[in-house]
């Protein structure tokens, strides 16, 4: 826990360390975790702890070459790397680890070799990659694009939003009630309303304050994230300066997953062209506001993308959520004021500024508000990020990703990521908001739909999701740590034969205990997506059970 | 924040709290019980098991321990969704939890056994599988077992490891369904920088941090001669009074119940120990049998020094530190008494508590107890004492027995003191205060401002001074000696760092007590300046000798020659192997020698097997007694009422230390009030001849070969080819 005094220290941040020690030697020795410790003056066990936390790390020299495959939902519904695997194992000097989503579901199966993400479908490829990492093109940010949510017609009218601020064209107390009308919500999975949010940070005395971009999207199913940073980081880049001009910071941080190379390197451009611009920096515009951003790498983990965990690992430390309250918005990063927003709702807001609250309402569908990015993958043909207006139906969403994959017949659909609860394709008329998500007993999520074609064992896809979240979850809490690890034995044991259906249905209780007991989201929905598919597709447990029975696999 | 009192309901009471007050504790105040595990008054909460979770109300729950009260918050501690809460998050701690092995059948009272009890839920039989893979254990540790099956990473030993010890050694690696507890980057706890506190121990509500029986009691014996004393019968003393019977339950056979026969021997000088004992019924007698005359061999004497030796006799040397301002009127032992050098024999009674060094710090016996009627005696190993140590009621209890007796003692034992008045002493004693520091611990560092003159009235100090070339090490201050005067008594800053080595405890006199002490008496005042003279003096002298290495001979140094201030060096194109340099020693020695002609060789040059007085004396660390010390600033002194326990023989990197045989005569125990003669080893080393004024050895030499240099001449001489500017006055 940070405590009061502790004030941002770049040199003593343990994280900073490691990632500088790893980059430079591509592992970390016992002889680092000394020299780290050493150096800023720490324990041993905090060094060791927080290094030991991240999967990004390593602790013994990297092979030539180190191919990581992705073993989550989309990735393994596309299947094809068993024998890659295989193959892999037995070359010299090549290490092969699953790893959790990687945010290359478009590219399913996705990896990467020596972190360049790769698509892994064509198993000689890839072994010819595995063999000479060196020949992987090193893919470069897609050149900027003009999404609907972007106001500005040229590069000069950029930061549009900001500027007529700082020209006194609006208040921050507008700004807020502008948020407010158009009833933007956390995009990133949550959906807490944005307008007050800042207004809350706004409101609190302690100073300094800060400003982070939370751009670690690690859902399995959702990219829409990495799109926006690497099309149009200038929006995001906006939202971040509008923030802290209403609230009243002047440090922001861009916390990035470490997988989003690209991504980094285009955020990195936006940021320095807006130096350039003099955007950022001291005294922007004349005004006497100032605004720095850095760009922070997250050394790896799904629950970094929970906000409290992400500031620990602002913070230096293991990178598990607080409990909550009080929240980031009254003590936050280093216990200070903190507006911690996801890429996609910063990016909305310079054109709901610019264009206005009756524009914004006027994108939805009916009476839906506003644009939504969505990225969608599974069985469609165009696997891609999506900007649709809200309200858009799943069945419209679906054409428009240019329908089912091979005209296969849709099983089901996850229509939030990975942690929304799995829906039948009779709800495919839905339209795609909060509310009327909510109703049908799934939610809007991270924005990342999965669909789900005929011929995938709906038991399977419930374990895999369970086994993510037990994969990923930072181990804190008792619900969480233990109630993945149990459910996912059940299911298993289950999965192997061990077991008939009516055992799963242990699994509604811990469902429920761990959604009112665990610290935080990860694991309050670890196991709803598996107990959506009990629930939603009564047979599918039973059916397993019977093929089993009759040797016949699925 | 505001201060006014919050109000809500808890289980429909309605409660007013301050702000900032937690449901938990809320609660508890209110006699509403909430189950916890992971949160331990005291400690920071970090809410990790769960346990203790309420309905307030909103879509989940929050954990009581950490939750802050708010105004109109409706809590419901027992709701069926609450209590089904805690049944699940019990079958999920108990599923894995291992069978608790019969050899730890008496550590049953752990809390979370109690509370699968509550629930009703069994280890291992839960509704969800057990997991396939055992953890691992580690016995590494002396002191402590850790088997990771029974972790549930509650932190408790994480925050009292790091919170309440501040000894920063254990934390929590990996994660998720991986993570464990660790030691330092993840060693074994055995090899960790542990220092075996046991708060952890203590902290933990599961099986999986325990004493390690194995390696930790004193084995069968211990078990064997007493008897188990149950924790109801502990509550019964006093200084065990508020003390968790959990603990002492767990702690069953850390502690047994002796009784001794008159004249039975409860312990033995020399021997080593780990136990404490505390007086419950009947006195025992506490002596020293080895401060007796030694017995000179009359051999016939050989050699030019045989006349010299006899000045060499333990009575003569005893007197004449009687003049040495800080050598002690008595010998400083492991109990709240000290023996009088001329008459080392002491009483004991109902409530005293001895062998508390050993207990704590594994040192040997400092003398030997005996009955001096039946007696009943309460044996205990360190966790208890530890325990104890941390227990207000006995804290008290010691601190006034110390300053009742003891302190006064002390002071007046301590010849710089003696002119004190017995008044002055008891307004002082009241003024006093104890204060406990950890292996390690700084007690403060050259340069800080001077507030206090400290006394050791537990452990081992390490005294080190900045010199040019390096740190030396001036001192290593034992039970019964001051420290801090000099800083007090010049700028107010101190003038050199000190350091406790292991369990320390010291009696602090305040600077503005030690002011009014010294104007009250004018003599002890000048005692004070001309002690911190002369310590000037040798500094300056310390400093202008050059005798502190230089740190870059990194090569010298590996062979410890560095740190040595006098080498015997023998230069064996001269030396003809005649002996007469052993020869001079053993004549010089009471006919035993304390140099073997052998040892590492440099080129022509044998660095012989006799003291080096090192710069930082290992082999003074633990005496039990403080009889190896340092009288000035160079020669290694054993003092005659070395108990022989072989401790400084074992801590001597370069084997210069030896016991040797000696007659000694001490009470017979089959026939009380008769002495008896009996052998007895004491150690002996290279004293440098201090009492004839310069070494025999050397001076024996007829070829010029033996030669005494500091490890920096040699390393001149051999290295550099530099000419040695002296050699025997060294």
């Amino acid at each position: 826990m940070a405590d009061q005094e502790s004030m941002p220290d770049p040199h003593k941040n343990v994280i900073s360390e490691l990632s500088r020690y790893h980059e430079d030697n591509g592992f970390l020795s016992e002889q680092a975790i000394h020299d780290i410790a050493h150096k800023l003056e720490l324990p041993l066990y905090k060094v060791y702890g927080v290094a030991s936390f991240y999967p990004s790390y390593r602790f013994t020299p990297p092979p030539r070459a180190v191919v990581n495959v992705c073993r989550d939902l989309s990735c393994w519904m596309a299947g094809g790397t068993d024998r890659l695997k295989e193959v892999l194992l037995k070359m010299p000097d090549v290490e092969v680890n699953e790893v959790s989503c990687i945010g290359r579901c478009d590219m399913a199966p996705a990896g990467d070799i020596n972190n360049r993400p790769v698509q892994l479908g064509d198993t000689e490829q890839a072994v010819i990659w595995a063999r000479h990492p060196d020949l992987i093109e090193e893919k470069h940010p897609t050149p900027w694009k003009r999404w609907p949510t972007d106001p500005y017609d040229t590069e000069e009218d950029r930061y549009g939003a900001i500027r007529s601020c700082l020209r006194g064209e609006k208040a921050p107390d507008e700004v807020i009630q502008i948020l407010k009308d158009s009833a933007l919500r956390g995009l990133g999975g949550a959906g807490f309303p944005a307008g007050l949010k800042w207004q809350f940070a706004r409101a609190e005395k302690d100073t300094p304050k800060y400003i982070v971009c939370n751009a670690d999207e690690s859902e399995p199913g959702t990219f829409k994230d990495r799109e926006i940073i690497s099309t149009a980081p200038y929006l995001t880049l906006e939202g971040m300066l509008l923030a802290a001009w209403v609230a009243g910071a002047e440090d922001g941080y861009f916390y990035i997953r470490h997988e989003y190379h690209i991504e980094e390197h285009a955020m990195r451009a936006a940021i320095e062209d807006a130096y350039r611009r003099g955007m950022l920096g001291k005294n922007i515009l004349g005004t006497d506001f100032n605004f720095d951003v850095t760009i922070f790498v997250s050394p790896g983990g799904y629950i970094q993308g929970e906000e409290t965990a992400l500031l620990e690992a602002l913070e230096g430390n293991r990178g598990e959520p607080r409990n909550k309250p009080p929240f980031p918005g009254v003590k936050g990063l280093f216990g200070k004021p903190t507006v911690i927003n996801n890429v996609e709702t910063l990016a909305m807001v310079p054109v709901i500024l610019e264009r206005g609250v009756d524009w914004w309402n006027d994108q939805g569908v009916a009476e839906y508000q506003g644009l939504k990015f969505i990225s969608i993958s599974g069985h469609v043909e165009r696997p891609d990020v999506y900007c649709i207006p809200m309200g858009t139906t799943i069945r419209e969403f679906i054409e428009m990703a240019g329908g089912m994959k091979d005209g296969m017949e849709l099983q089901a659909i996850l229509p939030g990521g990975a942690s929304s609860n799995i829906i039948s394709p009779d709800k495919i008329d839905t339209p795609m908001d909060f509310k009327a998500m909510n109703e049908i007993g799934s939610m809007m999520g991270s924005g990342a739909m999965v669909v789900i074609g005929e011929g995938v064992d709906l038991i399977e896809v419930g374990a895999n999701i369970s086994t993510f979240f037990r994969n990923e979850s930072c181990g804190k809490c008792v619900p969480c740590r233990l109630g993945t690890s149990k459910g996912v034995a059940i299911v298993d044991e289950f999965l192997s034969g061990n077991c008939g259906p009516e055992k799963l249905a242990e699994l509604n209780e811990l469902n429920e205990v761990m959604g009112k007991t665990s610290i935080c989201g990860l694991g309050q929905v670890a196991l709803g997506p598996m107990v959506s598919v009990l629930k939603n597709f009564p047979d599918a447990a039973g059916e397993r059970a019977r093929n089993a029975d009759t040797g016949k696999v699925s | 924040m505001s201060d006014e009192m919050v109000t809500l309901t808890i289980d429909e009471k309605e409660v007013s709290v301050p702000p900032g007050t937690t449901i938990y504790d809320a609660a508890r105040e209110n006699d509403i019980d909430i189950p916890v595990v992971c949160h331990m008054p005291g400690l920071e909460p970090v809410a990790a098991c769960r346990m203790c979770v309420v309905d307030a109300g909103a879509r989940t729950f929050p954990a009581a321990c950490i939750r802050e009260c708010e105004k109109g918050m409706e809590v419901k501690t027992n709701t069926p969704e609450v209590a089904k809460a805690r049944k699940v998050l019990t079958e999920l701690l108990m599923t894995d939890y291992p069978e608790v092995e019969e050899s730890d059948q008496h550590l049953a009272d752990f809390e979370i056994e109690n509370l699968s009890k509550r629930e009703g839920v069994a280890p291992g039989h839960t509704r969800f599988p057990v997991k396939e893979e055992e953890r691992a254990r580690d016995n590494s540790s002396s002191v402590i077992k850790v088997d990771h099956n029974a972790c549930i990473l509650c932190d408790r030993c994480v925050r009292a490891c790091t919170d309440v010890k501040g000894n920063l050694v254990i934390g929590r690696n990996g994660k998720g369904f991986l993570a464990q507890i660790g030691f330092d980057n993840d060693l074994p706890m055995g090899q960790s920088s542990c220092v075996s506190c046991g708060e952890c121990l203590v902290s933990c509500p599961t099986s999986a941090l325990t004493i390690n029986d194995g390696g930790f009691t004193v084995g069968d014996a211990f078990k064997e001669s007493g008897d188990p004393v149950v924790a109801d019968e502990l509550l019964d003393i006093s200084i065990f009074q508020g003390i968790s019977p959990a603990f002492l339950q767990r702690n069953l056979e850390a502690c047994v119940r002796r009784t001794f026969k008159k004249g039975e021997i409860i312990c033995r000088e020399g021997e080593f120990g780990n136990t404490a004992f505390y007086v419950i019924e009947g006195a025992v007698e506490v002596y020293i049998s080895t401060p007796v005359e030694r017995q000179i061999k009359k051999t016939q004497l050989s050699g030019l020094f045989g006349l010299v030796n006899r000045m060499a006799s333990g009575l003569s040397q005893r007197e004449k530190h009687q003049e040495d301002p800080e050598s002690m009127g008595f010998i400083p032992i492991d109990a709240p008494i000290d023996l009088d050098k001329q008459n080392p024999v002491a009483q004991m009674m109902k409530g005293d508590l001895f062998g508390e060094q050993s207990a704590m710090n594994f040192y040997p016996r400092s003398a030997t107890v005996r009955a001096a009627e039946d007696c009943v005696l309460l044996e205990m190993l360190r966790p208890v004492l530890q325990i104890l140590q941390k227990n207000p009621a006995f804290k008290e209890e010691m601190e006034e027995k110390y300053k009742e007796r003891a302190l006064s003692n002390q002071l007046r034992g301590m010849p710089i003191f003696k002119s004190l008045t017995p008044e002055f002493i008891d307004e002082l004693r009241e003024k006093v205060e104890l204060i406990r520091y950890e292996p390690g611990e700084t007690i403060f560092s050259e340069g800080d401002p001077a507030d206090a003159l400290y006394i050791v009235r537990l452990g081992f100090v390490q005294v080190m001074k900045r010199f040019p070339g390096g740190d030396l090490t001036l001192a290593y201050l034992h039970k019964g000696t001051y420290f801090g005067e000099m800083g007090l008594l010049g700028e107010m800053v101190r003038t050199a760092s000190c350091k406790a080595l292991d369990h320390v405890e010291l009696v602090k006199v305040s600077a503005v007590d030690f002011r009014i002490m010294l104007e009250r008496f004018p003599e002890v005042e000048a005692s004070f300046r001309k002690e911190v003279e002369d310590r000037e003096e040798q500094n300056r002298a310390i400093a202008e000798a050059g005798m502190v290495g230089d740190q870059n001979m990194t090569d010298f140094l590996d062979q410890g020659l560095m740190k040595a201030q006098s080498l015997l060096l023998l230069d064996l194109d001269k030396c003809v192997r005649c002996d007469e340099c052993v020869r001079a020693c053993a004549d010089a020695h009471e006919g035993v020698t304390r140099l073997v002609r052998d040892g590492l060789r440099f080129d022509r040059y044998l660095v012989a097997t006799a003291c080096r007085s090192c710069t930082d004396p290992l082999c003074m660390v633990g005496c039990p007694v403080g009889s190896i010390r340092r009288r000035n600033s160079l020669e290694i002194i054993i003092e005659d009422w070395c108990v022989g326990c072989g401790l400084c023989a074992e801590q001597c990197p370069y084997g210069n230390i030896n016991l040797h045989p000696f007659e000694a005569r001490e009470e017979d125990p089959e026939h009380l009030g008769r002495k008896r003669v009996v052998v007895r080893n004491k150690a002996t080393g290279c004293d440098l001849c201090s009492d004839i004024g310069s070494p025999s050895c050397v001076y024996a030499c007829p070829h010029d070969a033996a030669h005494r240099v500091n490890g920096q001449q040699f390393f001149e001489k051999h290295y550099l080819g530099v000419k040695s500017s002296e050699g025997r006055e060294n």
